[in-house]
């Protein structure tokens, strides 16, 4: 048959040509591709296709894995916001996990939707079952807890994408504590937080502080002690704050002198609560005045104490 | 002996029309040649082939069977079109560049040396008659301004050999005379030119040869004044015939054994009438 | 060789000035620095650092979303307006190989999108710094005393990002060269777009296959299509100190040596299926 007449023939060659060409190329460049590739994926969480099916249409997951779910995601929670403003529950928490489920990777997604879920969304269903003044306290209370525990259960999802990431545990321990009272379980939850990775140091005091209030006195202090020997001598840590929890719990719990924290370089004269009374025989710079362990500074510190922030 | 300009020999080209590869011949057999510094026509009926046997001379297409060679150059090559301007018809160009931007980007692409890009493009915008429309955009033109900005960047680079498909369709009568002037111009300064159009006069006017072609075949071809002479006629002009002179006349003609066949009166050509009346001032663009 | 860049980058820069004198692609640049800038807008969270990534998916997002419309579109778009206005006849009428007409065209169209994401990685950039600073004055504490966003690592982003698109250009010229209608190459360009966001998954799960044949056919098909998702690393780049795993140093140029490679495999591609096509 003559090729030059012949246009499928001709076809069927340009046809073979490239794909040949496109196989041998994905062939030579599947080393680099295998070595880059492999470090990239690595840093992409699996895309939870389950979850989007069910809320989206099918030309919608097309255009998703074709690389635009970051924005479509964005669009999406944007969305949410639009509802959020106009106070409607539904729509904004299913928009809500809509984002979640199309990109899990922004973790502001999933804070402010817990947010939105356990604080902003009670509010709105107690108005409308008719206001703050009509509902039954009981009711309300239903809710509140209702509400809570989806923000909870909402954030807790986060934590598969975002294992050892402490925004999880310490958002969830600010809802059990400011929503749910549940003193026990935010404690908890903020010790997690404090010994998740990059958790801020202020989680710890939260946590004895917690404790204190839990009458578990000698808990807190013990935790006080040990963290004040982990804490590093950054501002960040803010261990002056620390030393004042210890020095009241000690006061609290009458610990004897010789068990107590030694005194401590640069430890601040603290106004208000040791100076009446002071263990006995421990002296000070100045003389015969007792005083704290501790140095007391030759001049007054006007300064209010630093970090009383519970 | 030099090679022709253009030698076509035995071209068939055929298209494919429709998925199962139907095929139209739309060039059936043609051997031509132009040679050097010669003015050419190819005319025909819409659809004869004209504007294929063009494209398959400037390697645009492939041909079927045949080939065509230009000075020589097989039309597969590239260089064979180092010396070739063409016109295509019904041409349409960068409609966001002005005229002048237009002529320089196709100057740039055939390479003219940079310094003589500019005098030449001014050189060329002045033969063609657009010096005025040169810096507007080339999408606000009319048809005939685009027709002739379309042979200004056939001709920007000086080419040898000049290919016009209908260069003067939807040009104004004075804009056509100017073209036909402009291509006795080139073929005086040694240029070889082959050009279709339907205007047979003015074909008439500017060719040396034509060439006839009918449903893809060559069926006339011929030096213009060997084609259009009818060499057993012979016609007087006179300025005043009375019935009576028209008498002796035949008398004195049939002593010869001669036969007057006809009086006409002789009518001016419209192009003439046009000419006259809308003064061939030059061209008139503003 | 001279002549042959001389007329390479003749025909590109008229097709960058083509490009660039339609209206199509100044809406489309003025909708993108429109979207960029309003993501400052649309809510204010209080979330400090939180913010700046979202301003940053957002930005990267409508980089890749309407510079993947651009480039498809003005691929297609400037190629057939020479098919159909017959400059096309005229050029290469001229003594211009078909591959040097489709090599400007690409020039001309790479030359557009490097001048839109040049564009829009320099407003995102600056949208980012302005609200860095400020969210640094607000809430130092997450900062740290030190800039989360890494600008070279967006500067970088960009220019990979610009090779992902100049293999879509590429991957358009492509099916153009042997498509008959603009529209018919939007189409299946867009959908070989698809397509290379997806292989991933083919190319990952292709080893837990055990059907042999179906195995073949799945090997077979992640090696035809380039890997899009490649070039996803945005998030690494431009915040590097949150990632918990970094990016090493060779990944980046490892990535721009793929894109590199396949545009020249698509534009190869696209001269040899034009090279006898009839115009
Ligand atoms: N690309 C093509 N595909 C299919 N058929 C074509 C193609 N180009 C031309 N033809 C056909 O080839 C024949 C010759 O066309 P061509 O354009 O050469 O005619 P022409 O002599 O230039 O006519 P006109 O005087 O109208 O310009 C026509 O029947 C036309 O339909
Ligand atoms: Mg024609």
């Amino acid at each position: 048959m003559d090729f030059k007449r012949n246009i499928w023939l001709q076809r069927a060659y340009t046809f073979v040509v490239c794909v040949c060409a496109l196989l041998l190329i994905g062939l030579i460049v599947s080393p680099l591709q295998r070595k880059a590739w492999g470090e990239v994926r690595s840093l992409q969480p699996e895309l939870n296709l389950k979850e989007v099916e069910g809320a989206l249409g099918q030309g919608l997951v097309i255009g998703l894995l074709g690389g635009f779910r970051t924005i479509i995601a964005d669009m999406v929670f944007i969305r949410a916001n639009v509802y959020w403003e106009k106070k409607d529950r539904e729509k904004t928490e299913a928009l809500i996990n809509l984002t979640t489920a199309i990109d899990p990777r922004p973790m502001f997604f999933w804070l402010n939707g817990s947010r939105i879920m356990a604080y902003d969304i009670p509010i709105w269903r107690i108005r409308e079952a008719g206001g703050l003044d009509d509902v039954p306290k009981s009711v309300q209370d239903e809710i509140y807890q209702e509400q809570a525990q989806r923000g909870i259960d909402f954030i807790d999802r986060a934590g598969k994408y975002h294992p050892g990431d402490y925004r999880v545990p310490l958002e969830k321990a600010q809802i059990y504590n400011n929503k749910l009272k549940d003193t026990e379980k935010a404690a908890e939850y903020f010790l997690q937080a404090y010994h998740s990775e990059d958790g801020p140091y202020y989680t710890a005091r939260i946590y004895a502080e917690l404790l204190r209030q839990m009458n578990r006195q000698q808990e807190a202090y013990d935790f006080y002690r040990q963290l004040y020997n982990e804490l590093p001598d950054d501002p960040q840590a803010n261990k002056p704050v620390v030393l004042e929890r210890i020095r009241e719990l000690e006061d609290e719990l009458n610990t004897p002198a010789m068990q107590r924290l030694p005194a401590q370089p640069g430890e601040r004269y603290l106004p208000g609560y040791m100076q009446e009374d002071l263990p006995i025989g421990v002296k000070t710079p100045f003389g015969d005045t007792q005083v704290p362990p501790g140095e007391i500074y030759p001049y007054p510190e006007p300064a209010a104490p630093a970090g009383h922030s519970h | 002996m030099e090679a022709p300009a253009i030698r076509i020999h035995s071209l068939v080209k055929d298209f494919r029309i429709g998925l199962r590869g139907w095929k139209l011949r739309a060039v059936d057999d043609v051997s031509l040649d132009i040679h050097d510094n010669e003015v050419y026509g190819l005319l025909g009926p819409n659809g004869c082939g004209k504007s294929t046997t063009m494209k398959v001379v400037l390697g645009l297409l492939e041909p079927t069977v045949g080939g065509c060679e230009i000075y020589g150059v097989p039309s597969s090559q590239v260089k064979s079109r180092l010396n070739v301007g063409f016109l295509p018809e019904a041409p349409y160009f960068y409609r966001y560049l002005t005229g002048r931007e237009l002529l320089k980007f196709y100057a740039k692409v055939c390479s003219v040396e940079p310094g003589k890009i500019k005098p030449r493009v001014t050189e060329v915008l002045e033969m063609v008659g657009l010096t005025e429309a040169a810096d507007r955009r080339v999408g606000t033109y009319s048809k005939g301004m685009l027709q002739r900005i379309g042979i200004a960047q056939a001709i920007v680079h000086d080419p040898k050999l000049i290919i016009l498909d209908e260069p003067t369709a939807g040009v104004d009568p004075i804009g056509s005379a100017a073209i036909a002037d402009l291509i006795r111009a080139l073929k005086a300064q040694g240029k070889t030119i082959l050009l279709c159009s339907h205007l047979l006069a003015q074909v008439e006017g500017v060719c040396d040869r034509v060439a006839i072609m009918d449903r893809g075949k060559v069926v006339l071809e011929g030096k213009v004044d060997d084609l259009l002479s009818k060499h057993d006629q012979q016609s007087l002009l006179v300025d005043t015939f009375p019935e009576a002179a028209r008498a002796d006349v035949e008398a004195a003609l049939a002593k010869h054994g001669a036969k007057l066949t006809g009086v006409t009166t002789p009518r001016i050509s419209l192009d003439d009438l046009f000419l006259k009346h809308t003064g061939k001032g030059g061209p008139k663009q503003s | 060789m001279n002549g042959i860049c001389h007329r390479i980058l003749t025909i590109g820069r008229n097709t960058f000035l083509d490009a660039v004198r339609q209206k199509f692609f100044n809406a489309l640049v003025i909708l993108s620095v429109a979207l960029i800038v309003s993501s400052r807008f649309f809510r204010q969270f209080d979330f400090g650092s939180g913010e700046l990534k979202f301003i940053a998916d957002f930005g990267l997002g409508a980089i890749l979303l309407f510079g993947s419309i651009l480039a498809v579109v003005a691929t297609a778009q400037l190629f057939y307006s020479e098919i159909e206005n017959r400059t096309a006849l005229t050029i290469l009428a001229k003594p211009v190989h078909r591959w040097e007409f489709l090599a400007g065209k690409f020039l001309g169209v790479f030359l557009l999108l490097a001048v839109f994401t040049a564009l829009m990685a320099g407003i995102l950039g600056i949208m980012l710094y302005w609200r860095e600073s400020s969210l640094m004055d607000r809430y130092g504490d997450q900062f740290g005393g030190q800039r989360l966003v890494s600008y070279a690592g967006l500067a970088g982003f960009a220019v990979l990002q610009w090779l992902k698109l100049g293999v879509l250009c590429a991957i358009t010229l492509f099916v153009s060269s042997f498509s008959n209608t603009n529209l018919y190459s939007v189409v299946v360009s867009f959908f070989v777009m698809i397509i290379c966001q997806l292989q991933y998954i083919a190319r990952d799960s292709w080893e837990s296959i055990g059907n042999p044949a179906l195995k073949g056919l799945v090997w077979g098909l992640s090696l035809l299509f380039p890997n899009f998702q490649m070039f996803n690393v945005g998030d690494v780049m431009l915040f590097p100190h949150d990632a918990t795993e970094q990016l090493s140093a060779g990944t980046p140029w490892m990535i721009g040596g793929y894109g590199v490679v396949y545009i020249f495999v698509f534009v190869g591609l696209a001269v040899f299926a034009f090279r006898r096509r009839e115009i």
